[in-house]
């Protein structure tokens, strides 16, 4: 796709419905208002992100939680800051501008025929849905799939109704887990941080040709990576999309440069072994 | 060389010669003391343009990357939406470049033009720029200090990616052109031909101004060599950010620093602005997210950060060009001595412990 002539110019988008998932995080179902851009934005690969724009406000990048299989656009936006905050004010019908898409993204085609694991921590889960949504539309390509989550409590579980799905159809192993719950909620799952899923006696990961993708907090990627590691999974077969601040996402602002990289444009996705020669924090 | 020369009475007829082809002329100024700065030219302050003195700190950069630019108009009406783009894109020439401003220039080209995404705001004023360069010629006014395009191999007279370049010979001006635009103002009947001896004359005194540079050997290809093999000690970018004040004077000063923040702001109901102003790695906030997660937190890794962009022979393939052009503004401005010269000979200094000879 080449890029338009001005990069920096946000399109019009038009919120349709917003639903909530877990606390401070809605979803945001949008489409473009002009057609012609939403067909060229529909050719996205998962991983990949957009700049969602707030005027007034500024913009923020946003990751793709959706698969380019799905019918539907939309963000999946925790409110942190005062541009996201203003996005969970809008209301259906208001409109915001939204450019991309940006990044790498995962090489799906490449893992063909392979096993795929998903290790997702909190809201690490928002990119990743959108390859295991694409990973279930294309099950025969893929070999064994497997998704492991996490949240600290039951109630941050992210998109509830896919993980009841996936945990219960065939062609997908699905494993949840919670830091801790308090006493009043209903939980009769798995205690205990994500990495504790990959003891679980009836829990067996292949090693051998099979990508793992991890994406969570900074303290959970650091751990999971050490038990894949130990279970003898090279660098470059776990890939990961990483998250940092950016104002252009096109590789002009400087902000997101780690080493000799721009996240924005070489990624938001790098193999493990990349990250590591990047030579900063996650 | 199709060397042409004009009297020395002459020179600032090519400033009114731009001026009379529409364009918006900016040329160097001395302000008070040894300050310096660019200005538009107006028949009002013609005569005080001055031809040597020190550069100004604050670059000509902000010709083609405006220190805040306007980006877009927004504006929202009963729920609707216009984005609009503004562009600006004067027809405009710097009269007096000089040689290390003129590479700085053409490392913002290859950075917002050269790469896989086109930046059109920049484009557009950049294609407007006509670069009229003064090589820099007079020991005491022209020459500071911390000059050290020497080693950045960029000046004092500068090999291309100007339009005209104009040289100091005594009684006359020798010019040559760069692009079809200089040779267009060459043909004008201020020049005549130049001869064997006006070149002869001009590597006399190139070879006589560059015995003036106290700064000529900054190890820059050592330090890009430690640089893009990683094998810089961690107390070397320690001792770097120790005196890092994180002002941010050396990248607003660079005339090669490329990073900007973008930033909204409210101009009228319903109506913003979007715009973008440049921003600083050596500032906390510059990596810092939204939730206040910042991966690039010790002052020792943004001032690292810097240094790499800068050294790092991975950028300079990209874009085969440097961003580092000696023009020792980032020297002059630091309170704390960690401008581009002083951390080039750190590097140095460092990895002779490294030595095991050398050391004792």
């Amino acid at each position: 796709m080449n890029p338009p002539e001005n990069i920096y110019l946000p399109k019009t988008a038009i919120l349709d419905r917003v639903t909530d998932d877990i606390a401070d995080v809605k979803t945001f179902y949008w489409h473009f208002e002009d057609e012609a851009d939403q067909k060229a934005f529909k050719k996205f690969r998962p991983g990949q992100f957009a700049q969602v724009s707030l005027f007034g406000f500024g913009e923020f990048p946003a990751s793709l939680p959706p698969s380019p299989t799905e019918d539907e656009t939309f963000f999946t936006i925790r409110a942190v800051g005062s541009c996201t905050a203003a996005l969970h004010r809008l209301k259906p019908g208001d409109k915001f501008g939204v450019r991309g898409p940006y990044g790498n993204g995962f090489p799906m085609e490449e893992y063909y025929g392979k096993n795929l694991v998903f290790v997702a921590g909190g809201i690490g889960l928002i990119p990743l849905r959108s390859c295991i949504v694409y990973a279930l539309k294309y099950r025969d390509k893929y070999d064994r799939i497997q998704v492991f989550y996490g949240s600290k409590t039951p109630r941050e579980l992210m998109y509830l109704p896919n993980l009841r799905e996936w945990e219960t159809s065939a062609g997908i192993e699905c494993k949840l887990t919670v830091d801790k719950k308090n006493s009043t909620e209903a939980w009769d799952g798995n205690i205990g941080v994500v990495g504790s899923l990959f003891k679980l006696p009836d829990t067996h990961i292949p090693v051998d040709n099979t990508v793992a993708f991890v994406c969570g907090p900074p303290i959970m990627f650091r751990f999971v990576i050490k038990d894949l590691l130990a279970f003898g999974f090279q660098g470059q077969n776990i890939v990961s999309t990483l998250e940092r601040y950016m104002k252009c996402g096109v590789g002009k602002c400087g902000h997101c440069c780690i080493g000799v990289a721009y996240v924005c444009t070489e990624g938001p996705v790098f193999t493990y072994e990349h990250i590591k020669k990047l030579g900063e924090d996650i | 060389m199709k060397a042409r020369v004009l009297d020395r009475r002459d020179v600032l007829k090519i400033v009114d010669l731009l001026r009379r082809q529409g364009y918006e002329v900016i040329a160097p100024f001395h302000g008070r003391g040894r300050d310096t700065f660019f200005d538009i030219v107006t028949d009002e302050n013609r005569e005080r343009i001055q031809i040597h003195l020190p550069n100004p700190y604050y670059p000509p950069k902000r010709f083609v990357l405006p220190h805040i630019e306007r980006l877009l108009k927004a504006t929202s009406n009963n729920g609707d939406i216009y984005i609009e783009p503004t562009y600006e894109q004067p027809k405009r020439a710097i009269f007096g470049i000089r040689s290390c401003d003129i590479a700085g220039i053409y490392h913002l080209d290859r950075f917002y033009m050269g790469r896989e995404f086109r930046d059109i705001y920049y484009e557009k004023r950049r294609k407007n720029l006509l670069l009229v360069n003064m090589v820099c010629t007079d020991p005491d006014e022209d020459i500071n200090r911390e000059c050290f395009c020497m080693c950045a191999d960029t000046g004092p007279a500068s090999r291309d990616h100007f339009d005209l370049q104009l040289m100091d010979l005594g009684d006359e001006f020798m010019a040559v052109a760069g692009t079809s635009d200089g040779e267009a103002i060459l043909a004008d009947a201020l020049f005549r031909k130049g001869n064997e001896a006006h070149i002869k004359k001009r590597s006399a005194i190139l070879d006589e101004v560059r015995g003036h540079f106290k700064n000529t050997t900054s190890w820059f290809s050592a330090a890009v060599r430690y640089v893009s093999q990683g094998s810089i000690l961690d107390k070397t970018w320690e001792a770097v950010g120790d005196r890092c004040l994180e002002c941010g004077g050396c990248t607003y000063v660079c005339p090669a620093c490329t990073c900007f923040t973008v930033s909204d702001r409210q101009v009228g109901p319903g109506e913003i602005e979007r715009v973008r102003i440049w921003d600083s790695c050596a500032l906390a906030g510059f990596t810092r997210m939204a939730g206040g997660h910042n991966p690039r937190r010790a002052v020792h890794d943004r001032r690292n950060r810097r240094f790499f962009r800068k050294l790092a022979s991975h950028f300079i393939q990209k874009e085969l060009s440097m961003a580092c052009v000696g023009c020792g503004r980032c020297a002059a401005v630091c309170h704390g001595d960690v401008g581009m010269p002083s951390v080039v000979e750190m590097i140095r200094r460092a990895t002779t412990e490294n030595d095991k000879y050398e050391s004792t």
